[in-house]
């Protein structure tokens, strides 16, 4: 576990080793073989021939691996996966982004990269609706649209030369309000096939971005696709709809209350599957949920070191009724 | 520098509004407490807090010197905070500069009073050897590890559970000494005694935000602030320092609400403290 920084009493020392013991013998048993450190021998029949990828080096005729993960063979390349690496996006990938600064005709995202992510004003469906050509005034309103700091909902559409292009044409992508943003190791996130969640008994939007940032909150409606009839409607007007500027249209525009405790406890339980080095799905975050719901837990308590341990043995649990089942 | 949507904005300001905040606490609520005491073998006293995932180290050290003038009777005690590179990515270089001073000020006055030493959280008479001539000096230093938010409630925790960790050795003065040099001291290595905690305050920090007060705010919340006041509280309910931050300007009602908000909160805070730190002197002697 790295760095596990809860207090806990001397029986949850025991109770969460044995977990963590349980669920380290039910995943020994699948690829043992593949699973390297450095300087082992990486076994590769020399007739063929092969190419030698990442994290690989040849000594004295010998493979030799230079990180320590799982050796994957696609065709004639032979390479190391690491277990914990950066994220590396890839076509199709859904990301969550935070605007980090807008220049002519695009947006720049940060999406925990070494590179920000560009987002061109062609790849966004416009407010209005219309499918059109981008005009100069387009350009000009670019922060109508989406401004710094923003968080924007986006697929990868591919990598070219200047960078990691996305694309928001789809009404379920496109700007996040009203709900927080997490951040969680990219690689608990797993590609699956739907990334966007939404969990209608308790009304709250779930999107796990595969770059690690996972956003909860609110769940929105996504917007109607045809085009709005935009002739009486000011710039002022649509802006102030949005977002109540005094004080009392705030506090008739929060939150209500049960989803903001639903919100809440799903992102705690997201905490609590971060720390423990979890998978983050739907599925263990909504089995996490249940559980803290029927036990009754406070929704801070959640983070204490009492609920951490039943997570663990639950997941231990859980893990042995699949392996058992399939 | 927390940068945030306006709808993230207004979900926290919304959150503080309706008492149930991003991670589900009150207002009023703490996050958990973590105390080692112990960490630095090196110093007479030490201990390291964690609120969350703010981690700060304090470590007091004790060196003889000479008592000033003006208070011959009373040691001297410096404070010293150090926010380290590792703990955010602003404080590279120089960059945690200002803000350690603005702790280290605000620590001075939350702890020991005025320039006259009186009203001190810290008792000075007690670090005094031989009066005029020889006193105890204590460094106490503090190091950011980590910061997530509420450096100052966790600095004055942090000191305050390395003081009662500190052991002051025992001193035995060379008792023919002529009155105007200064007297041999006999530092034992063996013996200490245990410095006086009972009457060090801890520090409450409250962040206004929109209507309402909050404690132990987190980054994100601590953007979205008016104004904040930290109060510096004793176990007799006494204020013994108050430093404001914030741009905005409070009117003196609200002052005085925040304080009576900070006496209730110090009090549990007070307990929660003083049982763990207890705790973790007892996992010390277990080791």
């Amino acid at each position: 576990m790295r760095g596990l920084q809860l207090p806990l009493t001397q029986t949850q020392k025991i109770r969460l080793q044995r977990a963590l013991e349980k669920l380290e013998s039910l995943s020994l048993k699948a690829n043992t073989n593949a699973t390297v450190t450095i300087a082992d021998t990486i076994p590769v029949n020399h007739d063929d021939g092969f190419l030698k990828g990442h994290g690989t080096l040849d000594v004295d005729g010998e493979v030799i691996a230079t990180v320590c993960g799982v050796v994957e063979r696609i065709n004639k390349l032979v390479y190391i996966r690491t277990l914990r690496a950066r994220y590396k996006p890839e076509v199709g990938d859904i990301v969550v982004g935070r605007v980090v600064e807008v220049v002519p005709k695009r947006w720049k995202l940060n999406i925990n990269y070494s590179q920000d992510a560009v987002l061109m004003l062609s790849s966004i469906n416009l407010p209005d609706g219309i499918q059109r050509r981008r005009t100069a005034e387009d350009e000009l309103n670019m922060r109508v649209v989406f401004e710094e700091n923003d968080v924007i909902c986006a697929e990868v559409r591919g990598l070219q030369h200047d960078g990691i292009h996305l694309q928001a044409r789809s009404q379920k992508y496109g700007k996040l309000c009203s709900g927080q943003l997490l951040s969680v190791p990219p690689y608990l996130v797993k590609r699956r096939k739907q990334h966007l969640h939404h969990l209608d008994q308790l009304g709250v939007d779930l999107i796990l971005g595969c770059n690690g940032f996972i956003w909860v909150g609110e769940h929105a409606e996504p917007k109607d696709d045809m085009p709005v009839d935009q002739e009486n409607d000011t710039e002022q007007d649509l802006s102030s709809r949005k977002y109540p500027t005094t004080l009392e249209d705030q506090e008739r525009a929060y939150t209500p209350i049960e989803t903001r405790q639903n919100i809440c406890r799903i992102a705690n339980a997201i905490r609590v599957a971060s720390t423990l080095g979890f998978t983050i799905t739907v599925e263990t975050i909504t089995e996490t949920f249940n559980l803290s719901a029927s036990l009754n837990t406070g929704i801070h308590e959640m983070l204490g070191s009492e609920f951490c341990v039943l997570v663990a043995e639950q997941e231990a649990e859980r893990r042995g009724r699949t392996k058992r089942a399939g | 520098m927390t940068a945030l949507s306006l709808g993230e904005r207004l979900f926290i300001q919304g959150g503080i509004a309706q008492d149930l905040r991003a991670d589900g606490r009150g207002r009023l609520d703490y996050r958990t407490l973590y105390v080692e005491t112990g960490v630095i073998p090196q110093a007479n006293g030490s201990a390291r807090v964690r609120f969350g995932g703010t981690d700060v180290i304090a470590s007091a050290k004790a060196e003889i010197g000479r008592p000033t003038l003006l208070q011959p009777d009373k040691g001297k005690v410096s404070t010293h905070v150090d926010c380290s590179s590792t703990a955010a990515p602003m404080f590279e270089g120089r960059g945690g500069e200002e803000l350690s001073s603005e702790l280290s000020i605000a620590l001075q006055r939350c702890l020991l009073g005025g320039k006259s030493g009186a009203g001190a959280g810290i008792d000075l008479s007690s670090l005094i050897i031989v009066e005029g001539k020889v006193c105890w000096d204590l460094y106490i230093e503090c190091l950011v590890v980590s910061s997530d938010g509420n450096l100052l409630d966790a600095l004055g925790a942090a000191i305050k559970a390395a003081l009662s960790n500190t052991g002051i050795p025992r001193v035995q003065v060379a008792a023919d000494a002529a009155s105007e040099e200064q007297p041999e001291v006999d530092i034992s290595d063996e013996e200490f005694l245990q410095f006086d905690t009972s009457s060090v305050p801890v520090i409450v920090t409250l962040t206004k935000v929109g209507r309402h007060y909050i404690v132990d705010a987190t980054p994100e919340e601590e953007s979205q602030m008016s104004s904040a006041v930290s109060v510096s509280v004793n176990r007799k309910g006494h204020i013994c320092g108050l430093t404001k931050r914030g741009g905005a300007g409070l009117d003196p009602s609200v002052i005085l609400d925040m304080i009576s908000v900070a006496k209730h909160v110090s009090e549990q805070l007070l307990t929660k403290l003083d049982s763990e730190i207890s705790a973790a002197e007892s996992r010390e002697e277990d080791k």
